[in-house]
């Protein structure tokens, strides 16, 4: 009973506020008065045009922007008879006229009855600011808001008062702030006193942002005390985003990590779990992409309504494809070779230079362009943190396919199978379990992962015959460093590399950070030869 | 003592190689310098370049064996001892040029005029001096690569995890070498040498020189790595390839001897680089590809490890192969050298020349079936 | 803990070791006087070859004492070393080096100076010529010096290594399970060989094989998880009612 009470009193207020400003709306000014006014409009030169429009915005009546709006575009007339001012509109050869206060109909005139009120660059600046000024004054917050940074664009002193009673009027914290920040830029381009600009660069040094740090820059040159708070604000925003930096970079990171986990999954199991070096693992990325790229030429040549879905039809495709390559790979090659593994790394590095080259064959050497679908493009902000939709989602989708894989060990009988060859291949096998067969599609699952890893790279980068080649060492970095047979293992290192290499690369630079991680990644090894989350026990050490 | 060791190395067969190595470094120059272009067995001088350079290849090649057919290490970054060495020559070549260069600065290379440095860094002193560029083809990769096994082979680190950061180690250095401000000339890497000790590196004599003292040096080490594996040492090796622990619990320190080894063959193949460079007449970073380590291992195998001819064999072979690929079907030679990887680790795991070897070794003893023979451990 | 120690050859006391939580290794406790031979016996499991691992530095102890010659901590070498103080071991399954000839196996393992470049100049002396022949004759494998240690049956490569333990001429050999996969005669004969070989040496025998253990006629430990069960005479070990449980469940 309480809690209704409750609802339905907030829905009351709810309500309220929400038709409050509607009723508050009401004209300000009474239409005689603005008439007139508006009428001033017409009369002598451009300062006192300029006059007039200072005099409308002090009226502070809704429908002045809208007049003002007109006047800025040059469509705003005056009737020579009388020289009221009217609004146009072309009906045939003559032009219909209404009153822009109340909107009246004033009958139909010959074009040669009117003539245009002139504005020159001047006036329609002054023009763009009172327009500002009145839409601070709107109903909408979203208006009160563009119109607050519009002014914090244009630094327009004259809007100072305006702001300041917008301020004063304002009931949403969120706009005051920007309407404090933007009357702080304006007061700093403006020529009041000392006191009021040192209070002003307080108020934007208070903002943080990235904006503010860019609107504090121009002032720090300056002479005098002004000049001393701007660049001490400029410092401490300074080190504020260093944070944020820090952030931005961890989110790099992570993104980094999460193409690197992607790529190196599937090796973690074909060397993880199968102990087979898969040279060639590279090449069914690459594939993978190659896929991704057929379904999108065939989606635009046929049906291009499809483009969107294009990445959703390609990943189980690219699956298949990879996978079956895969498979056919174990058949044909690597079922010869268990237990040789310096010999499976070069049988396998012979395929991967074959399946590059016919890759090269088909498609040609010269790089390919796979789409963004609309889902996947552009970017948005969390406070200062840019992220972009395509990093978002890979971030996302590598989680995924870690999840559905582990899934898929722990849970299924393929995966019991698995893991029962995996520690003891002569007692599966006695226990009727068909290890050529376990072999061949472990391996084409390591093989398919990397092929879904294909159709997620194919969105950050161009797709080439080499496109593999880049990902084989940093993925195989990955897989050893986390830990051989450990998928968990795969999940921090690949992270870990992902963060530290991003970390690294404001200081050292790309190429510089990637030889310090190799470095360390080797000196690493040596001090854990089986990785971050190894196996222990006697089995392994033997 | 070492006189000794020197006899043990100077079996038969050994004699034999080295006796052909010098009758080749004596005859293809002097077939070429000597004889009429027109006359049927002139050996033109693009070839005697080409041969240079394949043989060169070879001396690589006997360095990775060295390591992996007798140690069982098998190394992914020879690539870059390789390099290192050719970088060496030519940071020597190219203090050579002097103001012959396009910006004529008498000390500063022409990349870095470009670059607009304004001093010569400090790791470019002493390369205008033949002996000291001589020294650092073998001290470079030598040490690089002491430091890389002395901590590599105490912990243990062993078969594919090891084969890896080989690989990391010479990716981290193509890297490194791309880099404009390493101060190697960056992407363009060290060309347009002129002289070599005051000799034109275009002129056939000089050409036909290096030809000749690649083939004596891939003699001198041959000879040196006859004598190494006939050594009580080489055949600490091959039990370490074979059977480590039983090695270690005879109380033998194997990263003691895998360094060793592996320090050897680092600057073997850093002569190798070195004698490449003039030859080609440039270095850049690409030789530090991964990919290239991996063909070099490949030769080998082709050839046959543990078998110090088979190197020789298998990077001739598998170069001129190459060669006659990419001048007739160049888009067919990944393939050809794909199918190759596959085909000899699948079908001939001695190699070319333990095949033969085999074969010979049961004509001779029929009643000993040849699938007894061991076949050399990974 | 040196008092204890003082007079024995190889004393172990309160080792323990584990891996990944499973005790392999619980409170274990040995003394070894100089010259005695040992046989340790114990079902699968019970921690024989973790115990010569530890031994020989192949596995660190997570606490306890290892000492050779009462003051001698084992624990702080590796492999090499321990070799090098006279220390040798068989592994269970046979350990040669398969691509070199029998004779270069044994001189492989002849006692002698084992750094890098003292084998790189290396000479083979006479007497360490005739010191192979002796070897070889014991090991009654000298008709097959040139043969390929790979082309060995399984009990005459059982017996090169034990040849090759010889011939680094230790105070101690570790043996582990030196009649498995033998015939029984040759089984009979390797009994000999190290009865005669513990004249000389001391020497710790792992087997399963209780034949073979009455063969040899010594002191005889029984490890069952990780732990001494019992000791003695193979007679007063087999009659006791734990051990009888341990081998028969119950």
């Amino acid at each position: 009973m309480r809690a209704l009470t409750v609802l339905v009193t907030a829905l009351w207020l709810m309500l309220s506020a929400a038709l409050a400003p509607t009723a508050a709306a009401a004209t300000a000014i009474a239409d005689p008065d603005l008439s007139r006014l508006v009428n001033q409009l017409a009369e002598g030169g451009f300062d006192e045009v300029e006059a007039a429009i200072g005099a409308l915005v002090a009226t502070g009546d809704d429908r002045v922007s809208s007049i003002l709006d007109k006047l800025g575009s040059g469509d705003l007339f005056v009737r020579k008879a009388d020289r009221v001012v009217v609004l146009t509109e072309a009906a045939g050869r003559e032009l219909k006229l209404t009153d822009p206060v109340t909107g009246a109909d004033l009958g139909m005139v010959p074009k040669a009855a009117v003539e245009k009120i002139r504005v020159n660059n001047r006036l329609r600046r002054t023009v763009a600011a009172a327009i500002g000024t009145l839409t601070l004054r709107s109903d909408d917050p979203a208006v009160r808001r563009s119109a607050a940074e519009a002014v914090m664009k244009s630094k327009d002193a004259s809007a100072i008062p305006a702001l300041d009673a917008a301020i004063a009027a304002e009931p949403d914290e969120g706009v005051k702030g920007v309407m404090i920040a933007a009357r702080a830029t304006a007061v700093m381009a403006s020529d009041l006193p000392e006191a009021d600009k040192l209070a002003a660069v307080e108020t934007i040094g208070d903002l943080g942002t990235r904006d503010a740090l860019a609107m504090l820059t121009s002032y720090t040159g300056l002479e005098g005390p002004v000049g001393e708070a701007a660049r001490k604000a400029a410092t401490s925003i300074e080190s504020g985003l260093l944070l944020w930096d820090a952030a931005q970079n961890i989110s790099y990171g992570i993104s980094l990590g999460s193409v690197l986990l992607l790529a190196a999954i599937g090796l973690a199991i074909t060397f993880g779990v199968m102990g087979v070096i898969n040279m060639a693992h590279g090449e069914m990325v690459m594939i993978g992409a190659y896929t991704t790229f057929v379904v999108q030429e065939i989606i635009r040549t046929s049906a291009p309504g499809l483009f969107d879905y294009s990445l959703l039809i390609a990943l189980p495709l690219a699956f298949l494809v990879s996978g079956g390559i895969g498979v056919l790979i174990e058949r044909s090659v690597i079922r010869w070779l268990y237990g040789r593994p310096l010999e499976t790394l070069l049988a396998t590095w012979g395929v991967s230079l074959i399946l590059q080259q016919a890759v090269r064959t088909i498609f040609g050497a010269q790089n390919r362009e796979v789409g963004n679908p609309s889902w996947m493009s552009g970017s948005f902000m969390v406070g200062e943190l840019s992220i972009t939709w395509s990093r978002l989602w890979i971030i996302v989708f590598s989680l995924v396919v870690f999840a559905g894989l582990m899934l898929v060990l722990k849970r299924t009988t393929f995966g019991l199978q698995t893991r029962a060859v995996t520690q003891n291949r002569s007692m599966a096998s006695a226990m009727g379990i068909r290890t050529p067969w376990v072999d061949a599609f472990t391996f084409g699952l390591g093989s398919g992962i990397a092929g879904i890893a294909g159709v997620a790279l194919s969105q950050i980068g161009n797709v080439s015959p080499n496109l593999g080649q880049g990902y084989i060492i940093d993925s195989f970095m990955v897989v050893v460093f986390g830990g051989v047979g450990n998928l968990w293992g795969t999940l921090v290192g690949a992270m870990t590399l992902g963060i530290a290499n991003k970390l690294m690369e404001p200081y050292a630079g790309a190429v510089l950070g990637k030889i310090l991680l190799l470095v360390f990644i080797i000196l690493f090894i040596q001090k854990r030869p089986r990785g971050l989350f190894a196996l222990k026990g006697r089995a392994i050490e033997a | 003592m070492i006189t000794g060791f020197l006899l043990n190395g100077f079996d038969t067969r050994a004699r034999i190689v080295v006796a052909i190595l010098i009758a080749i470094a004596l005859l293809v120059p002097a077939a070429n310098l000597m004889l009429p272009p027109d006359h049927p067995l002139h050996v033109p001088t693009y070839l005697v370049t080409l041969m240079g350079k394949y043989f060169a290849y070879a001396l690589l090649a006997l360095a990775v064996d060295l390591v992996w057919g007798y140690c069982g290490i098998l190394s992914l970054g020879h690539s870059a001892f390789f390099a290192l060495g050719g970088y060496a020559m030519g940071m020597y070549l190219m203090r050579q040029i002097g103001t012959r260069g396009v910006y004529a600065d008498p000390i500063l290379p022409d990349f870095m005029v470009f670059l607009n440095w304004k001093e010569l860094p400090w790791f470019w002193y002493g390369f205008d001096m033949f002996w000291f560029a001589a020294l650092m083809v073998v001290l470079v990769p030598g040490a690089i690569a002491f430091v890389f096994g002395w901590f590599a082979f105490r912990s243990r680190v062993t078969g594919v995890y090891l084969s890896i950061i080989t690989q990391a180690l010479t990716y981290a250095l193509l890297l490194a070498f791309f880099r404009n401000d390493m101060g190697f000339g960056g992407n363009n890497g060290l060309t347009d040498f002129k002289d070599i000790l005051g000799y034109n590196v275009q002129a056939d004599t000089t050409r036909a020189t290096l030809f000749a003292l690649t083939v004596l040096f891939l003699a001198l080490f041959f000879f040196i790595a006859s004598a190494i594996t006939r050594s009580k040492l080489g055949k600490v090796l091959v039990g370490v390839r074979d059977a480590e622990s039983r090695t270690r619990f005879l109380g033998y320190r194997v990263e003691n001897y895998k360094l060793f080894v592996w320090t050897l063959s680092a600057m073997m193949a850093g002569v190798a680089g070195a004698l490449y460079v003039p030859q080609v007449g440039i270095i850049n970073p690409s030789e530090f590809a991964p990919a290239n380590s991996i063909e070099a291992v490949i030769w080998v195998a082709v050839g046959g490890r543990g078998t110090l001819v088979g190197p020789i064999v298998g990077a001739i072979t598998v170069n001129f192969g190459k060669t006659w690929f990419t001048g007739v079907l160049p888009e067919f030679w990944l393939f050809a050298l794909g199918a190759l990887f596959i085909v000899v680790t699948l079908f001939l795991p001695k190699g070319i020349v333990g095949t033969v070897q085999a074969f010979w070794a049961n004509r001779r003893r029929p009643a000993a079936p040849a699938s007894l023979a061991p076949e050399p451990a990974e | 803990m040196t008092d204890k120690a003082e007079g024995t050859l190889l004393y172990l006391d309160g080792v323990n070791k584990a891996f990944d939580g499973f005790k392999a290794i619980n409170n274990l406790s040995l003394v070894l006087a100089p010259g005695e031979m040992r046989a340790i016996i114990g079902p699968n499991g019970a921690g024989k070859t973790t115990m010569m691992d530890i031994i020989t530095g192949k596995t660190k102890p997570d606490t306890g004492d290892v000492l050779f010659e009462g003051s001698t901590d084992l624990t702080r070498l590796d492999e090499a070393k321990i070799a090098n103080l006279g220390i040798g071991r068989k592994f269970q399954k046979p350990t040669v080096f398969e691509s070199h000839t029998v004779e270069d196996n044994i001189v492989l393992a002849l006692k002698a100076k084992r750094g890098a470049f003292a084998t790189l100049f290396h000479q083979t002396t006479r007497a360490e010529a005739a010191r192979v022949d002796e070897l070889l004759a014991t090991t009654r494998l000298t008709d097959k010096r040139k043969m390929l240690a790979a082309r060995l049956s399984h009990g005459q490569k059982q017996w090169l290594e034990i040849g090759m333990l010889l011939a680094q001429e230790p105070r101690l050999l570790l043996v582990d399970e030196p009649a498995a996969g033998m015939t029984d005669a040759e089984t009979a004969e390797t009994a000999i060989l190290l009865r005669e070989i513990a004249k000389t040496q001391s020497v710790v025998v792992v087997e399963h094989d209780m034949t073979f253990v009455r063969d040899l006629g010594v002191k005889v430990t029984v490890l069952h998880e990780g732990t001494v069960l019992a000791e003695g005479s193979l007679d007063a070990v087999s009659s006791n009612p734990k051990v009888v449980e341990v081998y028969l469940g119950r």
